[in-house]
């Protein structure tokens, strides 16, 4: 179990740095990408207004799935150490 | 065209605005001293503060003074890429709590450099603390300074005894409330500043005539038009890619180090509490950010409709305040950029005091008792405070100007040792002190602040830091791994088994120690290669 906990961290952390650094960074699609900056969207042009939407409600997305993963993961963590706790105190008896 | 500059049309409003605002920082300032009986009451606020009251605190620790008025300026300056750079902060707090705030709350640390002290031992958390008050002393110089200029052009005060008066009004409220006082103060103070900045933008929006009232911070699609009468190249993504990605190493990992934003993490009442508070933060400065592009296109569109136009770009917000709503309103916007440059000035004076009156005073006098180190503590907040005054009186150009350079040094001399302290159990101690050290002082020359003659890039990439830290962050990480792994080999100052269940612990493992954890050879060889393709990039011409 405490393998797979450990690869669970590995994994969230690589997963929500690798999502975080785009979102806030969006900009950047339509550099690499000059034929995105074409449309408009309520007035703007997309290039201007999206890397806005998702700097902002994007990366609130992505906060709330990071609160409520990694907190489980909290959980599961608790009691695999909670466990080996009660076991430690149990060999001691 | 008429130029307009900002006059408050009645100054005995301003004034009364600004009393009844430092009467309510003080009150919570006397509330929170009355709770305050511990150095974790002082420099944490007892690990207790809750997730939308947090969420608000960073926010405002985060947004300063510029949000209401550098901010507006820069957008004309640098049109579209500023607002690119400016979106970009948003990702400081969620990076820092999901790469290393939980684990460092998790040992109940009071800043980054309590961390740096127990994984490395006390001369690196000396390196460490130097950097970041070094920092911290900048960042809160131009708050200070900003502040005596408001005052100085509200209530037509001499700089010199404006400054004093708001400088010292200031110290005392941060002084007698400590972390409980910064914490509810910097919420409050958020609260303030989003009402300042949206609500009276909205009946500005109204009364030009701009269908998107309802909500200015993304509704203001139909001044666009305006925005391009005034700057028609606005929207152009000027720049090569390579500027856009510059962003990174510069400003995305240098606020991670930021000890002030890190202690807000820090003071949560729970690890699941600060992640919540992150969804918070990322949700009032989103609302904030977006309100002070907002007044960037109104004040064009102000310049297209009226002709008048705006003499000082970062008055803007003012002038169209003053312009369109009751003098009342106008006062209360004066007060949403005081609140700004407060609840930074805050946090600075915070993260000072932690790293002074408790990690250095924890390093020199390790045997003090607790209630001693506090009012040291209390000492170090005031001191550091008067510091700031004096230093403002006349300031040193280079500090002034280079704020957001600093988040560059922060990123080369700091980033590397926590996130690697964390996440690799090889991290060596003398690897450490010597990659930042050497790479933190590369930094420093090859900017065009110090020595004009050696810089790496040119203009304002090279002033921001932008040029240099495209070198120096990736060799900062580079040069820290491969010394780790040629020191660990000679044994010398290889990590102790201590050190490494230490990092076991604070990933959330308790008593269950496993040697092969955090300590492969994939991760560092990764981001060594990473580094000399990024090192390599940034040293071509710019």
């Amino acid at each position: 179990m405490k393998e797979q906990l450990y690869k669970k961290e590995l994994r969230n952390t690589v997963l929500f740095v690798v999502l975080l650094l785009p979102l806030g960074h969006f900009a950047q699609f339509f550099k690499l990408f000059p034929s995105l900056q074409g449309g408009s969207l309520w007035g703007f042009p997309v290039h201007y207004i999206v890397p806005i939407l998702v700097g902002w409600f994007g990366l609130l997305i992505l906060a709330i799935i990071m609160a409520v993963v990694l907190n489980k993961f909290d959980d599961e963590m608790d009691e695999y150490t909670s466990s080996l706790e009660d076991k430690n105190s149990g060999d001691t008896v | 065209m008429e130029a307009t500059e900002f006059v408050l049309p009645s100054m005995w409003m301003g004034i009364a605005v600004v009393v009844i605002l430092f009467a309510i920082f003080y009150y919570v300032g006397w509330w929170a001293a009355k709770k305050t009986t511990s150095e974790e009451d002082l420099y944490a606020a007892g690990f207790s503060i809750g997730p939308v009251a947090n969420g608000l605190a960073m926010g405002a620790t985060w947004a300063s003074l510029a949000t209401f008025m550098g901010v507006i300026a820069l957008i004309y300056k640098l049109q579209a890429p500023f607002v690119y750079l400016w979106i970009q902060w948003a990702l400081s707090i969620p990076l820092l709590t999901l790469l290393y705030g939980t684990c460092l709350r998790r040992m109940k640390a009071f800043t980054p450099a309590s961390f740096i002290k127990v994984r490395y031992g006390n001369e690196a958390a000396i390196v460490i603390i130097i950097w970041m008050c070094l920092s911290m002393v900048m960042y809160a110089l131009g708050q200070m300074i900003g502040l005596g200029m408001a005052f100085e052009v509200l209530f037509g005060l001499p700089y010199k005894y404006a400054l004093v008066i708001v400088g010292i009004a200031t110290i005392g409220f941060i002084t007698m409330g400590g972390m409980y006082g910064a914490s509810y103060n910097a919420a409050f103070q958020m609260v303030v500043m989003i009402i300042a900045m949206v609500v009276p933008m909205s009946a500005i929006m109204k009364a030009m005539g701009s269908s998107g009232w309802w909500f200015p911070p993304l509704a203001y699609g139909d001044m666009v038009p305006g925005m391009l009468k005034q700057i028609p190249e606005f929207f152009d993504m000027k720049y090569d890619y390579r500027w856009y990605f510059a962003l990174i190493p510069a400003f995305t990992m240098g606020p991670i180090a930021l000890p002030h934003l890190a202690m807000r993490v820090f003071t949560s009442s729970s690890i699941k509490s600060a992640r919540w508070s992150v969804v918070w933060f990322i949700l009032f400065l989103g609302l904030l950010f977006s309100g002070a592009y907002t007044a960037g296109f109104a004040g064009n569109y102000f310049t297209a409709i009226t002709g008048h136009e705006i003499a000082k770009p970062d008055q803007t917000i003012l002038i169209l305040n003053v312009f369109y709503n009751p003098a009342i309103v106008a006062a209360f916007v004066v007060g949403g950029a005081v609140a700004a440059g407060m609840s930074t000035i805050n946090g600075n004076l915070m993260a000072i005091a932690g790293l002074i009156g408790g990690d250095l005073l924890g390093i020199l006098a390790p045997k003090m008792p607790g209630s001693k180190k506090m009012r040291w503590g209390y000492l170090a907040l005031g001191i550091a405070g008067i510091i700031t005054i004096l230093l403002a009186f006349s300031p040193p150009p280079f500090l002034v100007t280079s704020i957001l350079w600093a988040f560059g040094l922060l990123a080369t001399a700091v980033s590397p040792s926590i996130l690697l302290g964390v996440w690799w159990k090889q991290a060596n101690k003398i690897a450490m002190i010597v990659s930042s050290v050497i790479c933190g002082i590369t930094y420093i020359i090859i900017s065009p602040h110090v020595l004009s003659n050696i810089v790496v890039g040119k203009g304002l990439v090279a002033a921001l830091g932008m040029s240099g830290a495209m070198v120096t962050v990736p060799l900062s990480f580079a040069s820290f791994i491969i010394l780790s792994f040629l020191f660990n080999k000679m044994q010398m100052a290889a990590p102790s088994l201590e050190d490494k269940k230490m990092i076991d612990r604070i990933h959330g493992w308790g008593i269950d120690y496993e040697e092969a954890r955090y300590n492969g050879v994939a991760m560092p060889v990764v981001l060594v290669i990473l580094s000399a393709i990024v090192f390599y990039w940034g040293i071509q011409p710019w």
